[in-house]
């Protein structure tokens, strides 16, 4: 089994490689790298923490308010999917007792890109996130944050009329005795209202921003 | 001085009475009028007709033949799903992420899925209006269709897997920009706005912009030109600030400056262009109307003295904003 302490590389450079080719967006390399440090005996776990979350963290000082793109983050995130594959064949498990998000695209939306972003993103910090897609029913979301014993409900939009489905979900997370769980809210669209005009808890600037508010003030740690 | 005259000079940066009042009122139109969004986008004499009323109700300059940006993909083969109160999605991509889009034919603008309800609207607009107001058409630019046409994942995944094939898709998209918006010319079009969100900083960083995009966009800006445009105008959402003084270098007489950007940011990136902006969309949802009164007043302050400004929002007003805001921000310039 796999531990922090396995044999292979000793140093955080063994894993630079693996952060360029995850930083520049070039997935076969990113592939490549992991398989030889597999090869090398280096554990997964210090792959995924010395290599995809250091690649993150350097993303995120990156991707300023100004700076964001799509581009360069879905690339990234193609990187780190393929990576994934390699340590993961079976699928990936996400670290051991880190928190679960349920994320979607409300009903009337169906441009889920930026929520796929957010769902990377998370992922890539060890995080759980239940993806349950775009043009999402109200109900459907606050059924699976009951289900799923979600920590936070995230839901992004890009087009206005997705503003009256954001304002439905408190009441709805109320009425399933879920009032305690935050909400948080992101995309082009929303992110020009207040949180108490969406009633919700917090609005992101971006990805990087609703990770360090999750981080920070849902579970109460210190963030990247 | 009429509302045409009156946005012409602003785009020479020449004196004007008063600043010409063109927000983007698009759908919005349909609600005015008590029509479906979805009868709205199929009647081009329903469009017109709500288009001139909306004008008539909040004394704009403008009237737009904007429909939705699956135009140029439904016209190419694209399924779109309609619903009553809502924009059309495109629903499935005319082209696999491994199609060559060499394979597909210019759309004939007369025939082609709903690109004659827009000549339609454009030639009622102009028989209404004449030379009163600006009639004003609308094309999506070419990287916006090429991601409507792909998928904007695959599309924007081709610019590092395969450049040249997003780069051919960009040339079709450009030429049909191109054939789409000389159709409009025909039909009575003034100017027609090039509308590229897909290009916006927000999406691909400005290295992207300038090496594949902006090209392509002059091409189109000098094609509308030279086939009788009074003007060009180049929309783009979004934080722009990275952006912004390639406009001028395109060939865009108008640039539209969204929110993220000051007024002042934007004079210092164009000063020699005529700018229309940047009032928030989602202000006219949510904001009291003294806020949007406040933000339109504020904005016609900053360019007093310089001319060459729309009064505009930075993005599309939404259909389902608020009659009391729209009105805010035109009783901002009464106080001129």
């Amino acid at each position: 089994m796999d531990g922090p302490y396995s044999s292979g590389p000793s140093t955080g450079a063994a894993f630079q490689p693996l952060v360029d080719a995850l930083l520049v967006g070039d997935h076969k390399r990113a592939a490549a790298v992991a398989q030889h440090l597999v090869e090398q005996g280096c554990s997964r776990e210090r792959i995924v923490t010395e290599g995809l979350e250091h690649a993150m963290g350097l993303l995120d000082e990156k991707c300023t308010v100004e700076s964001f793109n799509l581009l360069e983050i879905m690339l990234v995130g193609r990187a780190v999917s393929a990576v994934v594959r390699v340590l993961y064949p079976g699928g990936y498990a996400p670290t051991e007792g880190r928190a679960t998000f349920v994320i979607a695209t409300l009903e009337g939306d169906v441009h889920d890109l930026g929520k796929n972003i957010v769902r990377m993103v998370l992922a890539g910090k060890g995080f759980r996130v239940v993806d349950l897609g775009r043009d999402c029913p109200v109900g459907d979301l606050v059924s699976a944050a009951q289900h799923e014993g979600a920590a936070a409900v995230l839901v992004s939009g890009l087009i206005s009329p997705v503003v009256s489905q954001v304002r439905k979900l408190r009441p709805a997370l109320r009425a399933c005795g879920l009032a305690h769980v935050p909400v948080v809210a992101g995309g082009a669209a929303l992110k020009q209202l207040r949180p108490e005009a969406l009633d919700v808890d917090y609005v992101a600037e971006n990805a990087f921003d609703g990770a360090h508010y999750l981080e920070r003030h849902v579970l109460g740690t210190p963030g990247s | 001085m009429n509302s045409l005259e009156r946005i012409l000079r602003a785009t020479r940066l020449e004196p004007v009475d008063r600043t010409p009042l063109v927000p983007q009122l698009f759908g919005h139109a349909a609600i005015t009028a008590g029509l479906s969004l979805r009868d709205y986008l199929h009647d081009g004499e329903a469009l017109a007709h709500a288009q001139v009323l909306e004008r008539e109700r909040y004394r704009t300059d403008a009237v737009f033949a904007f429909l939705d940006f699956g135009v140029e993909a439904e016209a190419l083969g694209a399924p779109l799903s309609f619903r009553a109160d809502r924009y059309p999605d495109v629903v499935g991509c005319v082209l696999r992420a491994e199609d060559d889009p060499s394979r597909l034919r210019l759309p004939d603008p007369a025939a082609a899925g709903r690109m004659p309800v827009c000549l339609q609207a454009l030639r009622a607009m102009r028989r209404r209006l004449g030379d009163d107001a600006l009639v004003a058409g609308a094309v999506a630019g070419p990287m916006t269709t090429s991601a409507q046409l792909y998928g904007i994942e695959n599309a924007l995944y081709l610019a590092i897997d395969d450049p040249p094939r997003l780069a051919a898709a960009l040339d079709f998209a450009t030429r049909l920009a191109i054939a789409y918006g000389l159709a409009q010319l025909d039909a009575g079009a003034h100017a027609v706005i090039v509308f590229e969100p897909a290009a916006s900083p927000a999406v691909v960083p400005p290295a992207f912009f300038r090496e594949f995009v902006a090209p392509r966009l002059a091409r189109v800006l000098g094609g509308l030109r030279d086939g009788g445009a009074a003007f060009t105008w180049l929309n783009i959402a979004g934080p722009t600030a990275g952006i912004l003084d390639a406009y001028a270098r395109i060939g865009a007489d108008v640039a539209t400056f969204d929110y993220y950007l000051s007024a002042a940011e934007a004079c210092h990136l164009l000063p020699q262009t005529c700018l229309a902006g940047n009032l928030r969309s989602l202000d006219f949802l949510d904001a009291a109307p003294g806020v949007v009164e406040h933000q339109a007043r504020e904005l016609v302050v900053a360019f007093e003295g310089r001319s060459g400004f729309l009064l505009s929002s930075g993005c599309e007003i939404p259909p389902e904003a608020a009659a009391e805001s729209i009105a805010a921000m035109a009783a901002a310039l009464s106080v001129e």
